[in-house]
């Protein structure tokens, strides 16, 4: 079956997705910049490759791609990300909007977590996507995927409980 | 039965900060870019698969092709008579030939000698006396013009002679 949607289509996808998308890439690099430079690339090549906006998998995936290739290209800037992402562990706030001070404690529990917990945790909560999709990915199981996000949520509720 | 369900739904009130409204701009003309190019876009926008002619580059590789293959004509039609002289000649044009058609004939040819050297005397193989080697260059012209259109065509390449004189004992 032919994927064909119509412009207004693709405004709506992106403003859905978008905030999600962003939030994963921010994972990799430091500033919201190079985040949104990596979706701006990941969802051009996403859509020229005719793949269906249904399979956000795949979407994630591809800003994955996009973002390991950065820090690949760029072998200083990648020196500089990994110093800056283990830097963000400790000190950055994440990319959220807070209305209190108890979401800002959750927000730096959340910074605490092991990378590979915390872009399953970002794939489910905010993007809503299945255990399946964010297995196909992140090129892992379902199953390891799930398993992520219990040991995810396990510390997350035991660094939130402690800082409470 | 979920341990963490109290826990998810405060992760879900956590909103993330909104995407630069500009993002969705770049993203919409790099869309319009791929278009441009031809490249797939999942029908977002309309494809332009059509084919489209480089004619400049068509044109300059006709006009190239049409070069050498009259090149290579007028080398085989070349005179090989040359004149053994080490100063300046200037020969009489060739009279063109007398057969008219569309195409090129030769019509004259220069050559100019810009130095001369002598090489010595040298005895070459089965010869009973040395000779002397004289070696000069020169820069040789070929004209050549359409008698039926009255377009002319000059090629100028650098040459090089070898001149073996006998040299008498005396």
């Amino acid at each position: 079956m032919e994927n064909v949607v119509t412009h207004e289509d693709w405004k709506v996808c992106f403003s859905e997705l978008a905030p999600g998308l962003v939030l994963f890439a921010r994972q990799f690099v430091r500033t919201s910049a190079d985040a949104e430079d990596i979706v701006q690339d990941a969802f051009v090549r996403f859509w020229r490759k005719e793949h269906s906006i249904e399979n956000r998998g795949l979407l994630y995936a591809t800003v994955r791609s996009v973002a390991l290739d950065l820090l690949r290209r760029d072998i200083r800037r990648a020196r500089r990300e990994a110093v800056a992402s283990l830097d963000m562990e400790q000190t950055t706030e994440p990319q959220f909007d807070f209305d209190d001070g108890s979401q800002r404690e959750l927000a730096v529990a959340l910074d605490l977590l092991p990378v590979e917990q915390r872009e399953v945790l970002v794939m489910k909560i905010w993007s809503e996507l299945t255990f399946a999709e964010i297995g196909a990915a992140l090129e892992i199981s379902q199953n390891t995927a799930a398993s992520r996000y219990r040991y995810a949520l396990a510390s997350l509720k035991k660094n939130f409980v402690a800082h409470e | 039965m979920n341990d963490f369900s109290e826990l998810e739904a405060e992760l879900k009130k956590l909103r993330p900060r909104p995407v630069a409204s500009e993002l969705a701009a770049r993203i919409e003309q790099g869309l319009s870019e791929a278009a441009g190019r031809g490249i797939a876009t999942a029908g977002v926008l309309p494809k332009r698969r059509s084919f489209r002619p480089n004619w400049i580059a068509l044109g300059l590789g006709l006009a190239a092709a049409a070069t050498f293959l009259l090149l290579a004509r007028v080398n085989v039609d070349k005179p090989s008579s040359k004149s053994a002289g080490l100063a300046l000649i200037t020969p009489a044009p060739v009279a063109p030939v007398a057969r008219v058609d569309d195409s090129f004939v030769p019509s004259a040819l220069t050559q100019v000698v810009y130095d001369t050297k002598d090489e010595g005397l040298h005895f070459t193989q089965g010869a009973d006396q040395p000779v002397r080697r004289l070696r000069s260059r020169k820069r040789e012209t070929m004209h050549w013009n359409n008698p039926q259109t009255g377009a002319s065509l000059s090629v100028s390449y650098p040459a090089e002679e070898v001149t073996l004189l006998p040299v008498s004992g005396q």
